[in-house]
């Protein structure tokens, strides 16, 4: 029944939109298009008007508070909840791709056994969990074993209950990043289990010891507000982060100054700047970091300076930057997580509680807790037991053990000699692929749960939708096996639904949190707002027992060899994102590849090798191989090689398997000495002779004078003002062609301004994008995909230069060699030129200027001549090769259920038409419509782009420029302003304020 | 099929009467037919009928004309969202629980009600792909109001069609006839993106 709802419901959206926007069926006079009503009206579903849920995104452990927008009973895009504590309203490209697990076509549908041949076939629920409940009646006392990822709440709460009912403590969390060696350090140098608070918006100095806090570090999104927050420029003043790192991450490549330390040295550094700070008294230190004096001093710069490759003055001269401000040095990422990893933690540790910055900026008491009681070390533990027989049943839940952990490890031998194994996966992945059973869990989005991330948060996940498939929740599945183990187990579940269970759990909270209101306004209000929270109070820390114990012993790369380091990819995560389509078409913020595993190796490192960019190479450690494609990377050391995690998938589906290669095929399997998996190993590296194109389409990595992305240093700004250069494009005009030139423009304007449609007044709509805020994440090109119908092309068309991508993060490089090496990226789309180059050029009239000075394009007018592509100096047009909508073409781009996903409210292009970024204008529309209605003018920040709201930095406005009054005509006139390729005198609509270095002059 | 449809006037009308009433209180915009009271012809053949077959035969001209029902009683969103909506079977059924019981169509309503089935209109009005027409801003818009723009003026007399037939070509040219008429925007951009 439910599932004839939900397809009813989808036919619903085919039939009363079908003229309209989702023209994948609307073609053809002969097919009779059905009308086809509700049974029972649903109260919040109209046709054609959004509904929008509070929940919470359960992509990575961050706990981000969503506001899904459903239409005609479908979720068609995820955005993040403006009110939320973690998020406050923005969303990372991965939680966007929520959507694409949600719609996965690889999804499972039904419950699955593997039968005698070792293939699936589809079973009832019913017949699937009297197996289950079989099995576990057989299983001996204590042989039951639970593998889950990083739960907080009720379900948590949940699988330990059940566990002890059947009388087992077979519990194992496994979440792949664990950070074990920052939690080991805390627990060594302040006593706690807590997870420390980094407080980056209070700081005016952030020391990042290879922490990648704004792709994947413990809570992205919420770190990159905080750290933008407080480094971006505003009124002359803004903050510097300085990174070290023997690779420069995405965070790495934001950091005013990247200090490229040897690896695994990076605790040296930490101490040595501890070792001035104390030594000088710089600071208001704690007494009894009195404590650490006779440890610290064996760290003068003078004797760490050799081994870590920083110099004494670089050393001396932070000491001072981090003790005279508010500051903060965070360590801990899990590209850092080198076998020395937990000391050099505990180094940072120190270095905070000297400079004084403990109880300040790391604080305790609010603990995030981005991997709870996850262990890798428990997880070796079970496998053990699994390879000497004394598992027999093993269930997984939301975990992926078969590939997220060293190959080494043997995780799918030890699988085979477990009896009977169950998988709750969404997607037959690794683990699931090995399993006997297969019990497919509800999606987040269609689930009843909740999270807590951190202390005083209470998030709740609800519905947005009917279940796409045939899913069963795993909170329920457990509950009715409990029903069938008799009434001593069963009396302890007496909730009927996991739903029930779930309300009286919060039951509880209510009393506990001791509201006046009833439970039903609480629990009313709590699901509206997305959960409930409030802030705790900070707590300080005061050094534990032996903390001045510590003695670092950077691991020592053998000679002949490269430190690998093998880095959570921003895009794919632990690999769990590999079979969402746009993330892995969306390049990688730094490399600016996609659909492939790189190996990053320094220019001068590949040229001594013989290695050009885009051979294919080996990489072998001690205990393993795998090949990935070179990428000349100058931000990286010569002795040092990166690899990114999250593909070469043996299962997974469609979209993640066979791409590329696992990097933890290359890490040694024991746990480092904090209990972690090191990512950090030696490698050798030559070439096979293979060769691939780069799935790129980044271009030049320099600018070569062209000022696309400008920066300038923060003193000279102050000294002289920012003045942008135009070298190549603002050839000089004799000065009075140039007034010529403007007359007559202006005659034109003047003229067409007077007639038709462009009488009167109308807005012009403007973008200004702040590039001392971007961080070039790339969320935004995301939202772009979701909310345009963008179609995701593949890694051929990829390689051949046919991506879709509407709004791209171009990326550059400056200096390097003896300078300092400069990241510089610029969000390029549609520039709305108000003397747009496209528009003259078209035949048909398909590229036209509107009155609200859009450079618009009419689909259904447009011939495909591609003129207005040839002649755009921005490349942002994109033709459409392919009938990305038709299911019978090879390059079809949303297999049921994937269509679901897309926006009824933009046009879903066909073959031969040209596209682009149109500012959202289905939300411009859309907003003019509702004011119209109401009778009262549209106000300033009513139209919000789909880019614009996703943006964790905040730095994208929109807005109209002929309003004085509104955000973007005020920034529009910023000194920082300036418009790409401005010499050609397109009069772009988007200006761009330069990106301003914090850094010492030298 | 032809010959079975009664005159629909000699029914009784008994739904506790709180439809018709609605409509005269409101007063739409849309459509409000002044006396004489029309009666729906009986009809014996629809072979001759314009418009396409639906699987129910459904009498526009018996609830919009006789019994003077608002479009907006059953597209109840077209006033206020892009989309007028269709009207659920439990609509249908709030009338006809009680009213017309005897009709040999409305029994196949019933009946697929009572079986939790939905009745699957064939769509009428068909507009070319790649617009977009947001109905509210055509019904309450304050030209479309100044304008006098009803249903009517779109979907024709629907209050006297037996079957509901494609009144306008919706094409371009008919729509940009109306905006020129009315002095309102003609700009592409309004309506295709």
């Amino acid at each position: 029944m439910t599932d004839s709802m939900n397809r009813r419901r989808f036919l619903t959206v085919l039939g009363v939109t079908g003229g309209g926007s989702l023209a994948l069926s609307a073609c053809g006079a002969e097919a009779p298009e059905k009308l086809i009503p509700y049974l029972i009206p649903v109260d919040d579903q109209v046709p054609g008007v959004a509904t929008w849920y509070a929940t919470t995104c359960r992509e990575c452990p961050a706990g981000c508070g969503l506001h899904v927008r459903v239409r005609e009973g479908r979720a068609v895009k995820l955005e993040g909840n403006p009110e939320h504590p973690v998020n406050g309203g923005r969303l990372c490209a991965r939680g966007q791709a929520g959507l694409q697990g949600l719609y996965n076509p690889d999804r499972v549908r039904g419950p699955l056994a593997k039968n005698a041949g070792g293939t699936f076939e589809p079973i009832t629920w019913d017949d699937a969990l009297t197996r289950l409940g079989e099995r576990l009646g057989q299983a001996p006392p204590g042989q039951v074993w639970f593998v889950t990822g990083h739960e907080a709440g009720t379900f948590d709460r949940l699988v330990n209950d059940w566990l002890a009912a059947l009388g087992s403590n077979g519990r194992v969390v496994y979440e792949p990043f664990g950070y074990e060696a920052l939690r080991h350090a805390t627990r060594q140098v302040f006593g706690t289990d807590e997870f420390p608070w980094y407080d980056l918006a209070a700081a005016r100095m952030v020391l990042s010891f290879g922490a990648d806090f704004l792709e994947t570090w413990v809570s992205p999104v919420e770190y990159t507000r905080a750290f933008t927050a407080s480094h971006a420029y505003a009124a002359g003043k803004m903050g510097k982060l300085v990174q070290l790192e023997p690779r420069m991450s995405l965070t790495g490549a934001n950091a005013d100054e990247w200090i490229a330390v040897a690896p695994g040295t990076d605790g040296l550094v930490a101490l040595a700047l501890a070792h001035v700070i104390l030594r000088d008294r710089l600071s208001a230190a704690p007494a009894d970091a009195a404590r650490l004096r006779p440890m610290l001093a064996e760290y003068a710069p003078r004797a760490v300076s050799p081994r870590c490759g920083v110099s004494v003055e670089v050393l001396e001269r932070l000491a001072r930057e981090f003790a005279s401000q508010p500051s903060v040095a965070v360590a801990g990422g899990m590209g850092a997580q080198h076998a020395d990893a937990h000391a050099t933690a505990a180094a940072v540790h120190l270095l905070n509680y000297v400079a004084g910055n403990v109880g300040r900026t790391v604080v305790f008491g609010l603990a995030p807790n981005p991997a709870g009681s996850s262990s890798y070390r428990r997880l070796v533990e079970l496998v053990h037991a699994m390879e000497a027989g004394n598992v027999a049943v093993l269930l997984v839940h939301g975990a992926n053990p078969a590939y997220a952990t060293p190959g080494g490890l043997g995780v799918g031998a030890a699988l085979a000699k477990v009896p009977f194994k169950v998988s709750f996966a969404r997607f037959l992945d690794e683990t699931a692929m090995a399993a006997d059973l297969v019990l497919p869990d509800h999606d987040p989005l269609e689930q009843w749960n909740d999270f807590e991330p951190k202390a005083g948060v209470y998030l709740l996940q609800q519905p947005v939708m009917q279940p796409v498939f045939d899913t069963r929740q795993t909170g329920d599945v457990l509950l009715d096996l409990a029903r069938r183990m008799g009434d001593r187990v069963a009396a302890r579940f007496p909730a009927a639904s996991y739903q029930e269970h779930l309300e009286s759990a919060w039951r509880g909270l209510h009393r506990r949190l001791g509201g006046r209101e009833s439970f039903e306004v609480f629990w009313t209000e709590a699901l509206k707002r997305g959960g409930v929270w409030a802030e705790p109070r900070r707590r300080g820390a005061s050094l534990a027992p032996g903390a001045e114990r510590l003695r670092l012993s950077p691991p020592v790369t053998p000679e002949g060899r490269f430190a690998l380091i093998v880095y959570p990819s921003s895009t794919l995560y632990d690999g769990r994102g590999a079979n969402r389509p746009w993330l892995q078409e969306l390049p990688d913020p730094i490399t600016k590849l996609s659909w492939s595993t790189w190996l990053e190796i320094h220019p001068d490192t590949a040229d001594r090798l013989g290695i050009a960019e885009g051979d294919i190479v080996e990489v072998a450690s001690d205990v393993g191989t795998v090949r990935a494609v070179a990428l000349k990377y100058p931000g990286i050391r010569k002795d040092v090689v990166a690899l990114p995690l999250g593909q070469g998938h043996t299962a997974l589906g469609r979209y993640a398997q066979g791409r590329g290669a696992n990097g933890y095929a290359l890490l040694p399997a024991e746990p480092g000495a904090f209990g972690g998996v090191v990512h950090v190993t030696a490698v050798t590296v030559h070439a096979t002779g293979a060769h691939e194109p780069l799935a790129t389409r980044g271009g030049k990595t320099r600018q070569l004078g062209r000022g696309i992305a400008q920066a300038v240093g923060l003193a000279a700004l102050l000294k002289e003002g920012f003045e942008p250069h135009h070298e190549q494009h603002a050839a000089p005009i004799p000065e009075k062609v140039e007034e010529v030139l403007d007359q007559w423009q202006e005659e034109q304007y003047r003229d067409w301004k007077e007639r038709g449609n462009y009488a009167g007044a109308h807005p012009r709509w403007g973008m200004v994008i702040d590039l001392s805020r971007c961080t070039g994440c790339s969320a935004c090109v995301t939202a772009c995909y979701a909310e345009n119908n963008l179609p995701v092309v593949g890694k051929e068309l990829v390689q051949r230069g046919r991506e879709m991508s509407w709004l791209r993060v171009e990326r550059y490089f400056e200096g390097g060699g003896p300078d300092p090496l400069e990241f510089r990226v610029v969000p390029m789309l549609c520039q709305q030129c108000g003397n747009a180059p496209c528009e003259p050029v078209c035949p048909v009239f398909a590229a036209y200027h509107t009155p609200d000075g859009l450079n618009a394009q009419v689909y259904n007018r447009c011939v495909g001549t591609r003129y207005c592509s040839n002649n755009c100096p921005y490349k942002v047009r994109y033709f459409n090769w392919f009938d990305y909508q038709n299911a019978a073409d090879p390059a079809f781009a949303w297999p049921e259920p994937l269509a679901w996903q897309l926006n009824p409210d933009v046009t879903v292009r066909s073959k031969g038409v040209m596209e682009k970024c149109t500012f959202c204008i289905q939300r411009i529309r859309g907003a003019q419509h509702q004011a119209r209605m109401r009778g009262t003018p549209l106000k300033d920040g009513e139209v919000v782009t789909a880019c614009q709201q996703s943006c964790p930095a905040e730095a994208i406005v929109f807005g109209d420029l002929n309003d004085p009054s509104s955000r973007v005509a005020r920034l529009a006139s910023d000194p920082r302003g300036y418009h790409v390729l401005e010499g050609l005198n397109t009069r772009p609509a988007v200006t761009y304020l330069a990106r301003v270095w914090n850094r010492a002059e030298v | 099929m032809a010959g079975w449809l009664g005159r629909c006037a000699t029914l009784a009308w008994v739904a506790a009467a709180g439809v018709p009433v609605l409509a005269a209180q409101q007063a739409p915009p849309s459509q409000q037919q002044a006396a004489p009271p029309f009666e729906a012809p009986e009809i014996r053949d629809t072979t001759a009928l314009a418009g396409p077959r639906q699987p129910v035969f459904f009498r526009h001209d018996v609830h919009a004309g006789q019994y003077q029902m608002d479009c907006r009683y059953c597209h109840a969103s077209a006033d206020w969202a892009p989309y007028p909506g269709m009207p659920s079977m439990k609509t249908c059924m709030g009338c006809h629980l009680i009213a017309g019981a005897a009709i040999p169509e409305v029994q196949k309503v019933r009946e697929a009600a009572t079986a939790n089935r939905v009745i699957e209109w064939i769509k009428v009005h068909r507009m070319p792909p790649f617009v977009h027409f947001p109905h509210m801003r055509h019904v309450k818009g304050e030209t479309a109001v100044k304008a006098q723009i009803t249903c009517q003026t779109c979907h024709g007399p629907v209050e006297r069609m037996p079957q509901v037939y494609q009144f306008a070509s919706l094409k371009m040219g008919w729509c940009l006839d109306c905006h020129k008429k009315n002095q309102v925007t003609t700009d592409c951009s309004a309506c295709h993106y």
